[in-house]
């Protein structure tokens, strides 16, 4: 660790990859990619496993799914950390994706590849923000914070897309509302979130 | 390339949450493909997705999991280098390609009325949903039609107009069913669409209803 510590540049410490902030989770994705520190792996394993274990079960997935597909996000985590840059986005969102791929895999068995296409093309064309990597970590906070702040009829519509898997026709059905209300309920959240999701620009 | 007509907020949301099917993915993956600006727009969505797995409650894990992780690290020596660059091909997005190796000079058209042809495009088995091209004559028009379900339109080349403005190369038409409308391609260039439907198209004229079988729509 100490000779990491002193092998970084001033302008890595000064955002935030040092040891002191090793709890930081796109620190320790970095440590993943740049040493292949299991520790730091070990790390994401005990701040996420739990989280998309819950996700997981909320598909209807049994209990041995939901932790196989646990472990496939982490091992994807630990093969993918070198393509994830803290400056496109927070730790979480970045596992989040990887574990929407693997669902979509797992389950439809695609036999295009609509997310990865996107993923390379987005490597190769987009520059990374300029923001700062803690400020992301701070917008996640103040977004988890706003969607409990949502109305509850459009805080519902939002899980059941992102978090239960449903289709925006699955959802009509489900609440047993039109399928254009869903879809404004979405708009209407996204223009609520907006403001903060923007600060990432 | 200036584009114009953006996929719905809500349906960005969808890719994001991972829940539109095949063909609809696949359309909205090739326009993020031509259009910067839906591609940060994606980038706040799936910020969504991530918030929401960081405000889930925890659920006990089963004591060997950890284990398991770090014997199958222990076993796997492979890391993920990017996807190669894709094979480019004139005219033809990067999520595309694969479906597409010989551009968009050398497709199968089959006619399907007057000035309009078609040709299918594979997705998987399971998928409740199609996806094809349709190319529409310079000049001609498509029959006026309402949408047995959703549709997602993106023009590939040449451009047309109907109701909602005029569509060219990168802009995307996300119609709900309830929506009717009949595209005119602009003169000079056939237009040539990637769509994703989810039903079948419900034609209004009675003539066209009757032609249906034979257009394959």
């Amino acid at each position: 660790m100490a000779m990491y510590a002193l092998a970084m540049t001033d302008a890595q410490i000064e955002r935030g990859l040092g040891p002191a902030d090793s709890e930081d989770p796109s620190s320790l994705i970095r440590r993943v990619a740049e040493e292949r520190d299991k520790g730091a792996l070990a790390a994401l394993f005990k701040l996420f496993a739990p989280k998309l274990k819950t996700m997981m079960l909320r598909l209807g997935a049994s209990d041995a799914l939901a932790e196989d597909l646990v472990q496939e996000t982490l091992l994807s985590v630990w093969r993918k950390a070198h393509l994830y840059s803290p400056e496109r986005g927070a730790a979480s969102t970045w596992i989040f994706t990887i574990a929407r791929n693997l669902r979509i895999d797992q389950v439809r068995r695609l036999s295009n590849q609509p997310y990865q296409d996107i993923e390379t093309l987005e490597l190769e064309l987009d520059a990374p923000s300029s923001f700062a990597i803690t400020a992301q970590q701070e917008i996640v906070g103040r977004v988890k914070k706003a969607l409990t702040a949502l109305p509850p009829d459009q805080q519902d519509v939002v899980r059941l897309s992102f978090v239960h898997d449903l289709a925006h026709a699955e959802i009509s059905t489900k609440l047993g509302i039109p399928l254009g209300t869903v879809k404004s309920r979405l708009r209407l959240a996204y223009d609520r979130l907006r403001p903060l999701l923007e600060d990432l620009q | 390339m200036t584009i114009a007509h953006h996929p719905d907020i809500a349906t960005l949301m969808a890719f994001s949450a991972g829940t539109l099917d095949e063909a609809f993915a696949l359309v909205i993956s090739t326009h993020l493909a031509m259009c910067e600006g839906c591609r940060e727009v994606v980038h706040r969505t799936d910020l969504i997705g991530g918030a929401l797995l960081e405000a889930e409650p925890d659920t006990r894990l089963s004591a060997g999991l950890a284990d398991r992780l770090f014997a199958a690290l222990d076993d796997d020596v492979s890391v993920a280098q990017p996807a190669p660059a894709r094979r480019s091909v004139p005219d033809v997005p990067v999520p595309l390609a694969r479906l597409l190796p010989n551009g968009l000079d050398n497709i199968r058209w089959r006619f399907t009325g007057p000035g309009v042809a078609t040709a299918e495009l594979p997705v998987s088995k399971e998928s409740r949903s199609r996806l094809m091209l349709m190319r529409v004559a310079a000049g001609r028009r498509v029959p006026e039609h309402g949408h047995g379900g959703n549709e997602l339109t993106l023009i590939l080349k040449g451009a047309y107009h109907d109701r909602f403005g005029t569509f060219a190369a990168g802009d995307l038409a996300d119609h709900d069913e309830d929506v009717e409308h009949q595209p005119i391609a602009e003169p000079g260039e056939d237009c040539i669409c990637l769509v994703a439907v989810d039903a079948r198209l419900t034609f209004r004229s009675r003539l066209i209803r009757t032609l249906q079988p034979l257009f394959g729509l």
